[in-house]
């Protein structure tokens, strides 16, 4: 019993849970076939759903309760021990949450203490810092403390420790009182007219639903928690200023030029030519495959095509900074060196860099769903158009294609989302500069590139210099959820046709 | 059963269009085509038969190369048209398919409007010269589809969406619209009402004045209504073939027989 209060009782308890669990299912399953005695005919269901049902009634409540306990004890405990601790124990320059962790680790320091036998239960329940030297008695079992520990502090521990334990008793009895219960339920309903086939159909039903449920939460909570910051945001900057600005400069003076217009130039514009590069190219691909390719080479380069789709993006970022770069750099710039004698591009970073890696990286997107698009339009299409004497490209051209067309142009309004929220591939790529110019080979950065360099290194979480970022992330969600619902509307409504 | 007055007129032979010795058609390992060996004569409609997987379908296909699309298919033995060998490496399937016109068994109009569907063929091929003429070949085209009343408030409309019966006469007015010299139909009446169906017989029988015609059917009134010669198939191998009185009235073979009064199918 004693390892129940230790660190590992969770998983114990659970197990025990889980035992009593195959135990239901067993004893109900044997009870209810006994009682048509063994004659499975007779009973409403087969005889595994009443098994179901008992090892459901069993688990489920005790797992569920289980589950919200271990969330909701730590924070009623915190709420509780955090009145002991008097405003004058807090030291200047920290604040209640740092001297509640200091708690936290004297608590668990003393529950190592007697668990390895330094230390008895009794006394470390009566201990007191006058007689002993907590701190070093805590470092001899690895807990190691920033500073010595005040009696506030040990006695904040002390009831931290209490009443943890009761927690835990509590729980046990509860979760004990909720098995046994279920096993009883489960027991009493085993007769053979009990529709427990209903039962399990409900309970899966529950479970979908549950997960769906989940899958949509948190999609609103994120984009709850961003509108939060973003409001915080706009009380501490002008959204005129955000929205209608032109210049990009965050300054720690507190004057800091934050506008989006000149990172969203950025992003379209590496968008536009990585949409430039994909596109053709990915279509092209596409109908080769779809129209012309054998057997034998389809089935060689469509899982090429596929693993190029697979690389991380920031293997394509290495790629743009490491080999694009340069070799654009090789043509554009270098002056009398290079390769057009010219000298347009002074570095290896810039809008074509990071526009023609990122083109590279959508081919397959582009490609790969075009190629399904292309592959649902049905052949008697194509066999009409061939009876009338048409060649193969006058049918792809002239049927196939404008019968695509909707789903094609989905497919491009995904990639470009794609291409508007990619990150890696801009940090390493496009720059660092924000600005507004039409020069290609210039240094540009995009909005996604502006969110990680707010949010890295030390950052305040009350200036708008890092807040910004909360802007910035929303409006860049907005602008990809707009194209994907466009997309999705698109190529449904082209999904109708054919049905 | 018959229509005299047609055949009536049919004794007098034609010259011979389409010259088929021994085809071999097969779908990988299946054998969908026997060594078949058919004269098709030009201005005459010729009619195929037979229960249903027979091979009806793939035969027609020959004529016009449409199992050129289909991977595993292979057609072995010799076509000809007007004594040229379609499978010769010289013969361009493209240029082929523009003289042999084909309405498939499901009606598959492109997804585009109704003038486009027609007008699709002689933009191809180069047919009209300006607009208007387009528009007359839409029009004549369209007429002699049985459709033209229905449509030509809305020839702009998509093709797509008009009943089964309209799509498959559209497809017929898109075959004819090419101006082929041998129409090859699948079927074509599968999908329409009596009415429809006595129209596009009466354009077959109009076609049969400049074209040959080949039409596959699973009715016998229609077979013996429209055509002057039957063929009839029998697990990939043709059974008779012969003038139509006389296949339906005393076929020699004891299969075509059972086949006609519906012992077999
Ligand atoms: N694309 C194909 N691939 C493989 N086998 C095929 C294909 N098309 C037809 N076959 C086979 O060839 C044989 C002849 O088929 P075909 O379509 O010519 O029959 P049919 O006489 O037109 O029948 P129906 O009257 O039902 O249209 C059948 O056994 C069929 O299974
Ligand atoms: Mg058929």
């Amino acid at each position: 019993m004693r390892d129940l209060f230790n660190v590992g009782s969770t998983t114990l308890l659970v197990a025990v849970v889980l035992i009593l669990t195959v135990l239901a299912y067993g004893l109900v399953r044997s009870r209810v076939m006994s009682s048509v005695s063994g004659d499975a005919r007779k009973l409403h269901s087969l005889p595994n759903y009443y098994g179901y049902n008992a090892a459901m009634l069993t688990a489920i409540p005790a797992l569920f309760v289980l589950a919200i306990w271990m969330l909701v004890q730590p924070m009623l405990i915190q709420n509780a021990v955090i009145d002991m601790i008097p405003q004058s124990a807090v030291n200047e320059g920290s604040s209640v949450n740092l001297v509640m962790s200091d708690v936290r680790r004297v608590a668990n320091g003393l529950d190592a203490a007697v668990q390895s036998g330094t230390l008895d239960a009794d006394s470390a329940r009566d201990m007191d810092v006058t007689a002993t030297d907590v701190r070093a008695l805590l470092a001899g079992t690895g807990v190691a403390l920033g500073s010595d520990v005040t009696p506030e502090v040990l006695a904040a521990a002390q009831r931290y420790r209490s009443m943890e334990v009761t927690g835990r008793w509590l729980m046990i009895a509860v979760i004990s009182v909720l098995v046994l219960g279920g096993m009883f339920i489960a027991l009493r309903t085993a007769r053979a007219d009990f529709r427990a086939r209903n039962t399990v159909e409900r309970f899966l039903l529950g479970l979908l639903v549950l997960a769906a449920s989940l899958a949509i939460l948190t999609t609103v909570g994120i984009v709850l928690s961003m509108l939060f910051e973003t409001l915080n945001f706009f009380r501490l900057h002008p959204w005129q200023d955000f929205f209608l600005g032109t210049t990009w400069a965050p300054n720690f003076r507190g004057d800091s030029d934050l506008s989006i217009l000149p990172l969203l130039w950025g992003t379209l514009y590496i968008s536009f030519i990585a949409l430039l590069v994909a596109v053709p190219i990915g279509l092209f691909a596409a109908i080769y495959l779809s129209e012309y390719a054998n057997n034998k080479v389809r089935a060689f380069a469509k899982p090429l095509l596929e693993i190029l789709a697979g690389i991380p993006t920031i293997v394509y970022g290495l790629f743009a900074l490491l080999t694009v770069g340069p070799f654009l750099v090789k043509v554009f710039g270098r002056g009398e060196d290079g390769l057009l004698g010219v000298d347009w591009m002074s570095g290896a970073t810039s809008v074509l860099t990071a526009g023609l890696v990122m083109g590279i990286m959508l081919i397959p997107f582009v490609s790969s769903l075009s190629d399904d698009i292309i592959n649902a339009v049905p052949q008697s299409m194509r066999d009409g158009s061939f009876g009338l004497g048409a060649t193969h490209s006058e049918t792809i051209r002239q049927v196939v294609l404008p019968a695509a067309l909707p789903g094609i142009v989905g497919a491009v309004l995904l990639a470009a989302s794609r291409a508007i929220g990619e990150t890696m591939i801009v940090v390493l790529g496009a720059g660092a500069i924000a600005r507004i110019s039409g020069n290609p080979l210039e240094a540009m950065t995009t909005i996604t590139t502006r969110i990680v360099s707010q949010l890295t290194g030390d950052t305040d979480f009350a200036s708008p210099e890092t807040l910004v970022a909360f802007a910035l992330g929303l409006t860049l969600f907005v602008l990809t959820l707009g194209l994907n619902v466009l997309a999705l509307l698109i190529v449904r409504k082209y999904r109708e046709q054919y049905e | 059963m018959k229509d005299n007055v047609i055949s009536e007129t049919d004794v007098t032979t034609h010259k011979t269009k389409i010259a088929a010795r021994n085809v071999q058609v097969y779908y990988g390992d299946t054998h969908a085509i026997k060594d078949v060996s058919v004269d098709i004569q030009d201005k005459t409609v010729t009619a195929f038969i037979g229960p249903s997987g027979c091979g009806k379908s793939t035969f027609l296909r020959c004529i016009n190369r449409m199992n050129d699309t289909i991977d595993i298919c292979t057609v072995k033995g010799d076509i000809l048209i007007d004594g040229e060998d379609i499978y010769d490496s010289a013969v361009d399937p493209v240029q082929l398919r523009a003289k042999v016109g084909m309405v498939f068994q499901k009606p598959n109009p492109f997804p585009k409007s109704i003038y486009d569907n027609v007008a699709y063929g002689p933009r191809i091929h180069g047919l009209a010269r300006n607009k208007s003429e387009l528009d007359d070949i839409v029009e004549r085209a369209l007429k002699r589809g049985a459709i033209w009343n229905e449509v030509k408030d809305r020839l702009h409309a998509p093709g797509t969406g008009l009943s089964g019966g309209q799509q498959q006469r559209l497809c017929i007015a898109r075959a004819v619209a090419t101006e082929p010299e041998v129409l090859l139909m699948d079927e074509p009446c599968s999908a329409l009402d009596p009415i429809a169906t006595a129209q596009v017989e009466e354009l077959i029988d109009e076609l049969r004045q400049d074209y040959s015609v080949v039409i596959v059917t699973h009715s016998m009134q229609q077979a013996a209504r429209v055509s002057q010669r039957t063929a009839f198939f029998h697990l990939g191998n043709l059974v008779e073939f012969g003038e139509t009185d006389k296949i339906f009235t005393s076929p020699e073979d004891p299969r075509t027989e059972s086949y006609i009064t519906g012992r077999i199918g």
